[in-house]
């Protein structure tokens, strides 16, 4: 078949069939959307528990009597103690700084941090612990063995806001994986209405074009052609969705749930888009070419 | 329907009118002629080739050559009429614009100029049997092959078929045409055309018509050798038939 004649029948099956079309684009923009928003969906889940699991979960506030030597001490100390995984002793001009770099992040006026200085804060311990089911448990336990210790001032385990965190973050990915896959049936289940709908519907012409003498390749390809458009439209407008929608989404709830973490966001890179582009192009290429009959010669008028 | 001992060729320019009671073979005998159909014994030859032994993704080639006209036309019911008639130029790998002038041509032969852009879904089935006859004949192609070309058009539509059919002859087709209706059978033997009749699967009066070579002659048909397109024959066994054969058209 000519190609001027290819790009005819292309033309004309798509008018014909506007609505398979929207449809099928529907569905693979819905594909792409749950199989992209499941990529970075996992991604920001993994962020969001590396905050979990690398933040502070133990401050030791020291007296104002303990110098910088007797604080280090108490750092390798501490640096021994079972599941331990990091001690880092917080002066108080660094306290201020990070106080004064996590307003900016927030958006908050720095003028109203101008007045305070660094004697304000106590010097300070913090202790991460190594990440396990455990977490809050190990927190408390650690804080209530160190309020004791002589030269600590205060203890704050942390160990409520991590384990209401973690179950936050542990219903969310499950959450998230039933509506997933509740999103990836949904768009399988329109793509095989969308099948057998554009089945029956090039049926009459591909039995008139076998009648007359088209080849196999040439009654297939128009339409291998129309719904490879068709899914690479609907997939490119997913990963469009996603690229412009996701980092101000993560923003917004990690601004809303107080979780600060360092840039970039997570977002699809170009071999993640290449891929996805090629997959959703040979699913419809195979789509189109399946959905050709090529048997019904007795479909008569 | 079975067909017996039948052997019919059709040369270039040549117009063969079948003549038969319903159930006599007709039908069967154009499926075949036209590639629709594949015989379980014999051959069909077109263009040199016996259809019959071909692979399945060699019959598009053969089937694109042949204007076939059944009585309950296969047509593209949601595209216009002009668009039905091109689309078999179309396959045949005609340029846009030669195609459409070639489908407005035929339409006009068949005097539906007026059906050029109107929906196959709104017409009568007279029309759309007008519509299937001038697709058959756009071209022309080698072959034509019409199955009751004249069923339900009208006794005036009559002398319509009969001139697109001398038409597509004149132009150097070959024109295989079955027809119960003995009026218009009348009047294709009027205007040159040969009959036939077929009778109960066999060619009465005469158990062989003679083999016409194809374009490139067979060994079998070139000992009779006359310039034609198609050739139906049995293959010499006295008890053997053609068959309707289970085998689809692809």
């Amino acid at each position: 078949m000519k190609a001027v004649w290819v790009a005819h029948h292309v033309r004309r099956q798509v008018k014909a069939h506007r609505w398979i079309v929207v449809g099928a684009s529907a569905a693979f923009c819905l594909l792409a959307l749950v199989a992209g928003g499941a990529r970075l969906a996992a991604r920001t889940v993994t962020r969001w528990g590396a905050f979990v699991g690398q933040n502070v979960h133990v401050i030791v506030y020291l007296a104002d009597d303990v110098d910088q030597e007797r604080a280090q001490d108490l750092a390798e100390l501490l640096r021994r103690v079972p599941t331990v995984a990091q001690v880092t002793a917080i002066e108080p001009a660094s306290a201020l700084a990070r106080l004064n770099a996590s307003a900016t992040a927030f958006g908050v006026d720095g003028k109203a941090l101008d007045g305070l200085e660094p004697s304000y804060f106590p010097r300070s311990l913090e202790v991460s612990l190594t990440p396990a089911a455990d977490l809050s448990e190990r927190a408390s336990d650690l804080a209530k063995r160190l309020r004791p210790v002589p030269g600590v001032l205060q203890v704050d385990a942390m160990g409520s806001g991590l384990a209401r965190l973690s179950v936050w973050i542990k219903l969310g990915r499950e959450l998230g994986a039933v509506v997933l896959v509740a999103l990836a049936l949904v768009s399988l289940g329109i793509l095989v209405a969308v099948f057998l709908r554009s089945r029956s519907a090039v049926a009459r012409r591909a039995a008139v074009l076998v009648q007359l003498g088209e080849t196999a390749s040439g009654i297939r390809l128009p339409n291998s052609l129309w719904m490879a458009a068709a899914s690479v439209i609907g997939g490119g407008v997913g990963a469009l969705a996603l690229s412009l929608g996701w980092q101000p989404l993560v923003g917004l709830l990690e601004r809303n749930l107080g979780i600060v973490s360092a840039p970039p966001l997570p977002s699809l890179d170009r071999a993640e888009i290449a891929t996805g582009f090629a997959l959703v192009l040979l699913v419809g290429l195979a789509m189109g070419y399946f959905a050709t009959p090529l048997h019904r010669t007795q479909d008569r008028a | 329907m079975v067909l017996d001992t039948v052997t019919l060729g059709v040369a270039r320019s040549e117009l063969i009118v079948i003549e038969g009671a319903s159930a006599s073979g007709k039908s069967t005998l154009l499926e075949l002629a036209a590639a629709a159909r594949m015989p379980d014994r014999g051959a069909v030859w077109f263009a040199g080739r016996n259809t019959a032994s071909l692979q399945r993704a060699s019959l598009p080639f053969v089937r694109r050559n042949i204007g076939y006209c059944t009585p309950d036309p296969l047509l593209l019911l949601e595209e216009s009429s002009l668009a039905n008639v091109m689309l078999a130029l179309a396959v045949r790998g005609e340029s846009p614009g030669r195609a459409e002038q070639a489908a407005r041509d035929a339409l006009a032969l068949v005097r539906a100029s007026e059906l050029e852009g109107r929906k196959v879904a709104t017409l009568s089935s007279g029309q759309k049997r007008l519509v299937a006859l001038a697709r058959a004949v756009a071209g022309p192609p080698p072959l034509v092959v019409a199955d009751e070309p004249a069923a339900g058009v009208g006794d005036e539509a009559r002398e319509i078929v009969a001139r697109a059919l001398t038409a597509a002859r004149d132009s150097g087709a070959g024109v295989l045409a079955a027809t119960a209706d003995t009026a218009l059978a009348e009047m294709l033997v009027q205007r040159g055309g040969r009959r036939i009749h077929l009778d109960q699967g066999r060619i009465a009066g005469a158990p062989a018509m003679g083999l016409v070579p194809a374009f490139t002659p067979s060994p079998v048909s070139a000992e009779r050798a006359q310039p034609g397109v198609i050739t139906l024959e049995d293959d010499g066994d006295d008890e053997s038939t053609l068959q309707p054969a289970t085998r689809g058209p692809t």
